[in-house]
């Protein structure tokens, strides 16, 4: 039997949440235009409980639930894990939890599935019918998919994906979405779908459980139905769809299902992006046509406002990016002590901890990261020793700063694939997902002599006896100082 | 009166004095609000010139200090017939 109790629905981690007092219950009115968004944004800025906004204005019987992994807390409670685990704790668990056998999901019937509780077809199918919201002022339309799973399956492979591509309302029927060309999807529609002018179905599955969502916008390369089961400890539920053969999260709250027209584009953007910015071009991007939509009764939509630090799109994109690169570049043997990127780096900077145990070692882990499928997602690597704490930034910035040679540690990588994202990029290299990436190297060459060449680091750990530590240590109250924790 | 929005990334894709095409969001109140339609109109950066109001944002979402005024002639569907 699984040791894991983590939250098998949103509605489960909503409860969860709102007991630990990381959530909180909105009773009063809420409108869509804007101001759920402005609730969930601030709540983002402040590392405030998520909002669960239970009246919304027109559209009686529906809550919104937001920001709903913004914090390390809210992502320990979607493990099943003691809210104040701490960030190496959460990673550590998501690793075992990763590494373990896969757990396939299984298919129940769709009258065991809550999703099925309301089911619109044909003429009675209008987007507007859910309480789409506004999420920014000036957004180029209302965000179907923000918090989401956008599932397919691989014409030939029959490969399932389930994938986090924003989804915006174009009109009634339509939906308009960024999906780049280095995704999964982006690659079975340029690869198979668009020279053999089919369309892909598709069903967009909205109001998953946290472990679902995550698993949706981890760059794992599990299938993530297994993922979820792996991540869960028990086989994620799903229920065939009405309208195609896709399978979907039984427990989902809101199921849109479709076509993705591979030859026909409609315009999407611009929206707040998970850099801090609005960036990416407004531009014809994947359109998706809309043919059924079914909801449990009382659904929640789920609402993640990208904008500067910290939502989900930095904290939990950093965390398992991370995560990912440290497996990979575990697997190909490499003696890294861990990867960690800071959330405020918009998940830009990987930073890589390692035994410098031979020459060349930070270009290797560099053309791996950047070579990788998790490469366009960050341009800057750096490397550092297994001595400098990479969780904690004050050693890892006087490590950049004092040992990164300005001629010799900085490498930098031209016409590598990027996307439209990134704030610094020219309109051109946004326009065509045009990257560049740069090493910082802080290592000490590992042909310098260890004792006449290499700095002695002057730290109290560093240079004093042990005995002398201990001594201070144990007298530091006595000395006349406070206790340190 | 109808109320209409647009994008666009240069002011000169709002051509006056003759027949044009934008993709253009409802700014009426209800549940349809900020849902597009492409259609053929004529623009005008005078007010009063034609019956609905369309307000301006640039590419990025920037709010326009511009007010125009728009006629919509006809709706386009850009969409292939196999898809409708
Ligand atoms: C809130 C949120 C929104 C995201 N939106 C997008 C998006 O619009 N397009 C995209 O390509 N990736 C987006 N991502 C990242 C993808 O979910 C992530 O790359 C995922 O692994 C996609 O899978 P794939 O690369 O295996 O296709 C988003 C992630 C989060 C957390």
């Amino acid at each position: 039997m699984s040791k894991i109790s983590a939250p098998k629905s949103n509605r489960e981690f909503i409860e969860a949440c709102v007991k630990a007092g990381d959530a909180v219950r909105i009773k009063q009115e809420v409108d869509w235009e804007n101001e759920a968004g402005a609730i969930v944004r601030r709540a983002c800025e402040l590392g405030a409980a998520a909002p669960f906004m239970e009246k919304i204005k027109d559209y009686p019987g529906f809550s919104y639930f937001g920001a709903p992994l913004s914090t390390y807390r809210r992502m320990a409670i979607s493990l099943g894990m003691d809210p104040a685990s701490s960030l190496p704790e959460i990673g550590k668990e998501y690793l075992k939890r990763t590494n373990s056998e896969p757990i396939a999901p299984v298919l129940v019937d769709r009258k065991d599935a809550p999703c099925k509780e309301n089911i619109l077809m044909g003429k009675d199918v209008d987007l507007c019918k859910l309480p789409v919201p506004l999420v920014h002022d000036g957004d180029g339309g209302r965000y179907v998919g923000t918090w989401h799973a956008v599932v397919t399956k691989h014409p030939v492979r029959g490969d399932v994906n389930w994938g986090m591509y924003r989804q915006m309302m174009f009109d009634s029927r339509t939906m308009s979405g960024a999906v780049f060309p280095f995704s999964d999807l982006g690659k079975a529609l340029n690869e198979y779908y668009l020279p053999r002018g089919e369309t892909c179905p598709f069903a967009t599955a909205i109001g998953l459980s946290p472990l679902a969502a995550m698993a949706a916008c981890a760059p794992s390369p599990i299938p993530e139905p297994e993922l979820v089961g792996m991540l869960s400890g028990e086989p994620a539920r799903l229920v065939k769809c009405e309208t195609n053969d896709l399978e979907v999260p039984a427990d989902a709250e809101i199921i849109i299902e479709g076509e993705i027209c591979p030859d026909y584009k409609v315009e999407e953007g611009p929206f707040g992006e998970y850099t801090g910015y609005r960036t990416s071009p407004r531009d014809f991007r994947v359109t998706f046509r809309v043919n059924c939509i079914t909801y449990r009764n009382n659904a929640t939509m789920t609402i993640s406002n990208m904008g500067v630090p910290q939502d989900e799109g930095q904290l939990l994109r950093s965390f398992s990016l991370g995560l990912e690169l440290e497996k990979l570049l575990k697997s190909q043997g490499i003696p890294v002590t861990g990867v960690y990127m800071h959330p405020r780096s918009t998940h830009h900077m990987m930073i890589v901890g390692v035994k410098p145990t031979y020459s060349g070692i930070a270009q290797q882990i560099a053309q791996l990261a950047f070579g990788s499928k998790l490469g366009p997602w960050f341009h800057m690597v750096m490397v550092v020793d297994d001595q400098t704490d990479i969780f904690n930034w004050d050693e890892v910035y006087h490590a950049f700063c004092t040992r990164c040679h300005p001629v010799n540690g900085i490498h930098v990588y031209k016409n590598t694939t990027g996307t439209p994202l990134y704030p610094y990029a020219t309109p051109h290299e946004r326009k065509y997902s045009i990257g560049s990436k740069v090493l910082f190297d802080c290592l000490w060459p590992v042909d310098w002599d260890k004792i006449n060449d290499v700095p002695t680091l002057v730290s109290f750990k560093n240079v004093y006896p042990k005995d002398v530590q201990e001594k201070v240590m144990s007298n530091w109250t006595a000395y006349g100082y406070p206790e340190v924790k | 009166m109808n109320k209409w929005e647009v994008f666009v990334m240069d002011m000169s894709e709002l051509a006056e004095g003759k027949d044009i095409e934008l993709s253009i969001r409802t700014l009426n109140a209800g549940l349809h609000k900020y849902t597009y339609k492409r259609v053929k109109c004529q623009v005008s950066a005078k007010q009063d010139k034609f019956p609905d109001s369309l307000q301006v944002r640039m590419g990025r979402g920037q709010l326009s200090a511009s007010k125009y005024s728009i006629k919509v002639l006809e709706e386009v569907q850009r969409m292939p017939e196999k898809y409708l």
